[in-house]
């Protein structure tokens, strides 16, 4: 099927748009139309096949060793989802081309993007392979930043890209890690097969649900997540329409909507959906109630709506699926249409704030009309789209509506108190916002505005109608929702979206909703007063930045302790490591007796094979205890040499002369080379550790040596092998020669003899192109900053980096 | 006998003694350097496609058998390593070559070109090393280079950085001598194949010891936390093309003995516990570091710490998912590490250094250069589509598969650390490359577009490109290269192939 081709044409349109922006200005935009539109076409021809149950499907292999493949398959969910996406996707991008202005700063950047955006949403609602839904969502967190900065130059458009893109991307993390247990567990990364066939009863399923459950609602800004979301309205206008009313918040409530045929009978899912639903219902409306600005005004009913559309998508019945896809559908058309008419008054007025508009009503009449209609059917008036999702939803949750209910009916009750409480708050921002909006207020001046295009209007009033055409003909709307309801048990009759069930108790609460959502805005004064006197509730904001900042604390506290920039304290912190580790091994083995020092058979400890040894092996500790005291160099240089004689002395006694003259050779040299370098140094050492640092060095010095020293004893006498070193006897006539120290160096290992020339003609090379520099060639590649002082680098080395 | 296996080692070393030569004309030094370096990578292409399927290449050098003489190995793992390491080299190398025809390093005086390849031949010779001893000389041309290499160009903060550097190397070289004579001791040999037999039948416990040991060895040069204080304190302050080259490469060399020898060598011993508290460490001590920096090369040498914690996990499940995880995340860290620190060379242009305190607006200076940071930013951040995801969907499935309280609760320090990449590396972005840019930074622009040297710096830009490209085929190709990461990791579990390979023939 095309589906892969469509979501590659979105990237290549996207790498055109850049250079095509310097030639087209904002008629860039019209290109960037191309790909969602086909897309929506496309879904559009196979509308019939995939509301008749028979999903399309299409595989792309990337990585099937880990199960990440590009899966597609659209149905009945993906096809209202599509339509958002692309459909208004497309629609919002041509308003665009009249929004922006030519000459403004990165067009092209900002097309492309959102043209990314789009194809990535298409791939989150189109996937059915687990980690391709995360790779799509992740790609929208990550355009969803970039859109947000869109004007990094504000302080402010920077912090809110960065809050949404940790927190959507944050919680994202989790959800992945869901996602490979919920593989695991059900034995597929393919989400049909899950959802046709949970492993339902396995212990791990609630917390791997749990883990998913935890990105969507970061997705889909649910509180106490929610806070990203009315920061986020920085965006262009167009971007907060399609983003955060059309297309990405809703990915949330689409990963809700797609698991809840198989989980949502899983312990807590119901408990969860409902409870976060509600929550971020009443929160949402209720702030929604007291903005200023119109933007932020929707945004907050964004968050309204977002908690009602994740409570009917998770609730997990025949009557609530059918009014998920009802509402969904609604909130995308109303939303983005008003959305798209804030962007309207901003643009010709040049403000969004409800105290500085007046009479905007009067000199807009087709805009006042469209917004109108579309907060119409926010409220849920008849006869609009809005009214039928809201009908059905009421339904979903009354007594004795639906038979197959699987809702207790105390929870039942309770979800729907909460839903009418929201709807009526609603119903009160909704006034408010067209009042707020277009009204002729006589505490405000007004102003002479320029009427917009007719083009320009074109967008929001499309999607304005579109609310009231899907209303009036809610049997075009209905196979889709019946399509993805049939999922769910339908023992009784199904539930259809309809403007006329006759008189039933939902036409009675939607009446009531109406009534008292008409009684707030009218009281408007007092609302205004009680929510100033509660105004004192914990910010969820606040939250995030606490959070932020005490990483930031421990951080700077963890790393100002580890990173000392003391060679010293770091040779002994090796040490220390080397003796917690293996040392420490090495002692539990000898206290456990698994390990039994060697005894008779002659391992037993012995002092010395001859005496001579013992002389030896004194010369060397003495000279080594004198060589640590020593605080001048050139003694401390004598006894480090007479020390290498000493083992030189060793070798002898072992019989390795060839070892020992090779040594006495190393020694001398390295002696008289190092007596001509000396000549350039302080005669003593600078800094020596005194007190418990001295203390503590020798005592680790000793136990470290203490180590090696037992463990190559214990190591020897536990022996499992002859050594393969009798072998190279027998060899060495074979290789003609008999001196076996030079037949190992020279013919048996020559290849590690080769590589220790290498060694030393790589050091010889180095010092010599050190030596040889002069002066005059060292330039540093790059000058440090003029006013970087030396104070400052250190701090920097220190890890006193800067708190954001 | 397969002379192939020589050819990465061998030919370096050809190609260092040709360029000390050469260092009188530069030009032709360059063109001889690159060659060999294309020819590197030409020979471990071959070995790769040799050990398909999971065979393993030997040749035993001078003629004799192992374990008396030294066996050169190359099986999956290796010519993977092999193949990846060689290119992102030749990369690094044409990028300082460009570096060096604009004129933006004078410093570096003619002996790059055989140092560079002289640690080529360091690197090569340690992934194929079939004895202990061996791998010791590996690591000794390796570091000796390095050493030349990091004490270039000095400065008063190199000095310190390289005086750091070196001690800390040399002290875990000591301790790596220390650990062959404790093997020898044991087994009475140190041919890899052989020393795994023989240590079948020593006592467990001291074979533990010896893991540990080996562990703290390779975990000094691999920077794992508690041993991780040297890294970033030396590798941002050497130049462009050298920080590039360590953080990508010298590190993954420990990483990569760490699991040789610990799935070779000490595959029955239990130290997994001990491994997955080191990841956790790891990971969220090295991360908290990047959070707290102020320097883009010092972030992403903490990153790298981190990252590190990541391949310690996945080879501590000691599963073959886990392993072959690792192996990818390898291939990605040393491709992604080296395209960090390459950008980071390009922003030097405009600002003269890389302290965040006074860069802004780079996406208005150079949208190109935004876009070459951007993706591989992605990338090590782990976000999706980049391999960072793959890589880390691959530790994660592995991880889960695996399970116990310990896994879980580095799997959940894995989600934080990644979170806190993501904050760590998105940092640079929002204050580096966006605002509005310094003025000096716009006038450095200028004078570059004026500057003589454009063909150097778009050398540069174009081999930075490349690396980035370089990234997008691990990405793209995660499919194939994963499953070459399987069978490699099913070579290393079962270790007979390895063995039965090196043994043949034996006396």
């Amino acid at each position: 099927m095309l589906l892969p081709f469509l979501l590659a044409l979105h990237a290549v349109v996207a790498a055109l748009l850049p250079p095509l922006a310097r030639v087209l200005g904002t008629r860039v935009f019209v290109v960037a139309c191309l790909p969602p539109a086909l897309t929506a076409l496309w879904v559009l021809a196979h509308a019939p096949d995939v509301v008749a149950g028979q999903p399309v499907t299409s595989a792309v292999t990337w990585v099937p060793a880990l199960d990440i493949n590009l899966e597609f398959r659209v149905d009945a969910l993906t096809l209202a989802m599509v339509l958002l996406v692309s459909g208004v996707g497309a629609v919002i991008f041509g308003y665009c081309a009249r929004y922006f202005h030519t000459g403004e700063r990165g067009l092209g950047r900002l097309s492309a993007v959102l043209v990314l955006f789009a194809g990535a949403m298409l791939g989150v609602v189109s996937t059915d392979n687990l980690f391709a839904l995360y790779v799509f969502w992740e790609l929208t967190s990550i355009t969803s930043f970039l859109l947000i900065g869109h004007d990094d130059r504000k302080e402010h458009a920077r912090r809110a890209a960065l809050q949404s893109l940790v927190t959507t991307a944050g919680f994202g993390l989790p959800m992945l890690v869901g996602f490979i247990l919920l593989g695991q567990i059900g034995g597929s990364f393919r989400i049909s097969t899950l959802v046709a066939d949970p492993p339902v009863g396995d212990p791990l399923l609630p917390v791997a649900l749990v883990l998913v459950l935890a990105g969507a609602f970061a997705k889909s800004a649910q509180v106490p997540l929610h806070y990203w979301l009315p920061g986020a309205m920085i965006a262009p206008t167009p971007v907060s329409a399609y983003l955060h009313a059309a297309a990405m918040v809703k990915g949330g409530v689409y990963l809700v909507a797609r698991l809840a045929p198989g989980f949502a009978e899983v312990d807590p899912w119901r408990a969860l959906v409902l409870t976060f639903g509600m929550a971020t219902m009443v929160v949402g409306g209720w702030r929604a109630l007291r903005q200023d600005d119109l933007k932020l005004l929707l945004a907050y009913g964004t968050v309204s709506q977002l908690g009602f559309l994740t409570l009917l998508a998770g609730t997990g019945t025949q009557v609530a699926a059918t009014a998920t896809i009802g509402v969904l559908l609604a909130h995308g058309f109303f939303k983005s249409a008003l959305f798209l008419t804030v962007g309207v008054i901003d643009h010709q007025t040049g403000t969004r704030s409800i105290a500085a508009l007046s009479g905007i009503g009067r000199r807009m009449p087709v805009v006042a009309g469209a917004a109108t209609l579309a907060a119409a059917s926010m409220a849920g008036l008849p006869p609009l789209l809005g009214f039928v999702g809201k009908e059905a939803a009421l339904e979903a949750y009354l007594p004795g509506g639906d038979p197959a209910t699987a809702l207790p009916s105390g929870a039942a009750a309770v979800v729907l108190v909460g839903v009418v409480l929201a709807s009526v708050l609603t119903v009160g921002y909704s006034a408010r916002f067209v009042w707020g909006a277009f009204s002729t207020k006589d505490t405000v001046a007004e102003r002479r505005v320029p009427r917009p295009a007719a083009a320009f209007v074109a967008a929001p009033v499309s999607l304005a109608v579109l609310s009231l055409a899907a209303g009036v003909l809610p049997f075009a709307v209905d196979p889709v929702a019946q399509g993805y309801a049939a999922a769910f048990d339908t023992s009784g009759e199904p539930y259809h979206l309809a403007l006329w069930h006759g008189l039933t108790p939902a036409l009675g609460l939607s009446a009531l909703v109406l009534v008292a959502g008409a009684l707030l805005f009218h009281r408007r004064v007092t609302v205004a007063r009680v929510q100033q006197a509660l105004s004192r509730w914990p910010d969820a904001d606040r939250g995030y930045h606490g959070v932020v900042h005490a990483i930031y604390v421990v951080a700077l506290r963890v790393t100002r302790l580890l990173q000392s920039g003391s060679l010293p304290v770091y040779l002994g912190v090796i040490l220390a490591t080397l003796l917690a580790l293996p040392g420490a091994r090495l002692v539990m083995a000898l206290a456990s007796g698994d390990v039994a020092p060697p005894g008779a058979g002659g391992n037993e400890l012995r002092f010395w094979n001859t005496p001579l040894e013992g002389v030896v092996a004194l010369l060397i500790v003495v000279t080594a205890v004198a060589t640590v005291r020593e605080h001048r160099r050139f003694p401390a240089l004598i006894l480090v040499s007479a020390m290498g004689f000493g083992v030189a002395g060793l070798f002898v006694l072992y019989g390795a002369p060839d070892l020992a003259l090779t040594l006495v050779l190393v020694e001398t040299l390295t002696t008289i080379i190092l007596v001509f370098v000396l000549r350039r140094l302080p005669a003593t050492f600078g800094t020596r550790p005194d007190g418990w640092a001295k203390r503590l060095t020798v005592l680790l010095c000793a136990a470290a040596g203490t180590f090696i020293a037992v463990s190559l004893w214990l190591m020897t006498a536990a022996r499992t092998d002859p050594p393969v070193s009798l072998g190279y006897t027998s060899l060495a006539r074979e290789a003609g020669g008999d001196n076996l120290v030079n037949m190992i160096l020279a013919d048996f290992r020559a290849l590690d003899t080769f590589g220790e020339v290498v060694v030393l003609a790589t050091a010889a090379v180095a010092v010599t192109s050190l030596v040889l520099l002069r002066r005059s060639r060292v330039v540093e590649e790059t000058d440090p900053g003029p006013d970087e002082t030396e104070e400052e680098r250190a701090g920097a080395r220190t890890g006193e980096g800067e708190r954001t | 006998m397969n002379l192939m296996i020589a050819v990465p080692f061998v030919v370096p070393l050809l190609g260092a003694a040709l360029a000390l030569l050469l260092r009188r004309s530069p030009r032709a030094q360059r063109v001889s350097s690159a060659v060999t370096l294309a020819v590197v990578v030409a020979g471990a292409t071959l070995l790769l496609d040799t050990t398909a399927g999971g065979a393993v290449a030997v040749t035993q050098a001078g003629g004799w058998d192992a374990p008396l003489g030294i066996t050169l190995v190359v099986d999956p793992l290796s010519a993977l390593l092999l193949l990846v390491s060689s290119v992102v080299l030749l990369l690094v190398l044409l990028y300082a070559v460009g570096q060096d025809i604009s004129g933006l390093s004078r410093a570096m005086p003619q002996v790059f070109h055989p140092i560079y390849l002289v640690l080529t031949a360091g690197v090569c010779l340690s992934f194929m090393a079939g004895d202990l001893f061996n791998l010791f000389v590996g690591f000794e041309i390796m570091l000796t280079a390095s050493y030349a290499l990091i004490t270039q160009a000095l400065t008063r903060e190199r000095v310190r950085a390289s005086m750091i550097y070196t001690v800390v190397s040399l002290t875990s070289s000591i301790l790596f001598l220390t650990g062959i004579a404790l093997v020898y001791a044991l087994t009475g040999t140190v041919n890899l194949a052989d020393v795994a037999e023989k240590l079948g039948g020593a006592p467990p416990e001291l074979r533990a010891v010896l893991a540990l040991l080996f562990l703290v060895v390779f975990g000094i040069k691999a920077a794992i936390v508690p041993m991780h204080f040297w890294l970033p304190d030396s590798y941002p302050v050497a130049i462009t093309r050298i920080s590039a080259i360590f953080a990508a490469l010298l590190t993954k060399v420990a990483v990569y003995a760490i699991i040789r020898t610990q799935t070779l060598l000490f595959a029955g011993d239990d130290i997994s516990s001990v491994m997955l508290w080191i990841a956790i460490a790891t990971m969220v001590v090295g991360i908290l570091g990047a959070l707290v920096q102020d320097d883009i090369n010092r972030i992403m040498s903490f990153v790298l710490v981190s990252h590190i914690g990541f391949m310690i996990f996945g080879l501590a499940l000691n599963t073959v998912a886990g392993i072959a995880g690792v192996l990818y995340y390898l291939v990605h860290h040393i491709v992604v590490q080296a395209t960090m620190f390459l950008v980071n060379g390009l922003v030097r242009q405009y600002v003269g250094h890389t302290s965040l305190r006074s860069i802004r607006g780079l996406t208005a200076v150079s949208p190109v250069l935004a876009l070459f940071f951007f993706l591989p930013a992605l990338s090590l951040a782990g976000m999706p589509p980049m391999s960072g995801f793959v890589a880390k969907v691959a530790l994660f499935e592995a991880g889960a598969q695996a399970g116990g309280w310990l896994v879980w609760t580095a799997l959940v320090a894995g989600v934080l650390t990644s979170l806190l990449t993501l904050m760590a590396i998105f940092r640079v972005w929002v204050r580096a490359f966006w605002g509005t840019p310094l003025p000096d930074m716009l006038e450095a622009r200028a004078e570059l577009r004026r500057g003589p040297d454009v063909a150097g710096r778009r050398v540069m830009a174009v081999t930075t490109g490349a690396m980035v490209g370089a990234g997008i085929a691990v990405t793209v190709g995660a499919g194939p290269l994963l499953e070459i990461a399987f069978t490699a990791a099913e070579d290393l579990l079962d270790g007979d192939a390895y063995i039965e390979a090196v043994m043949e023939g034996a006396t």
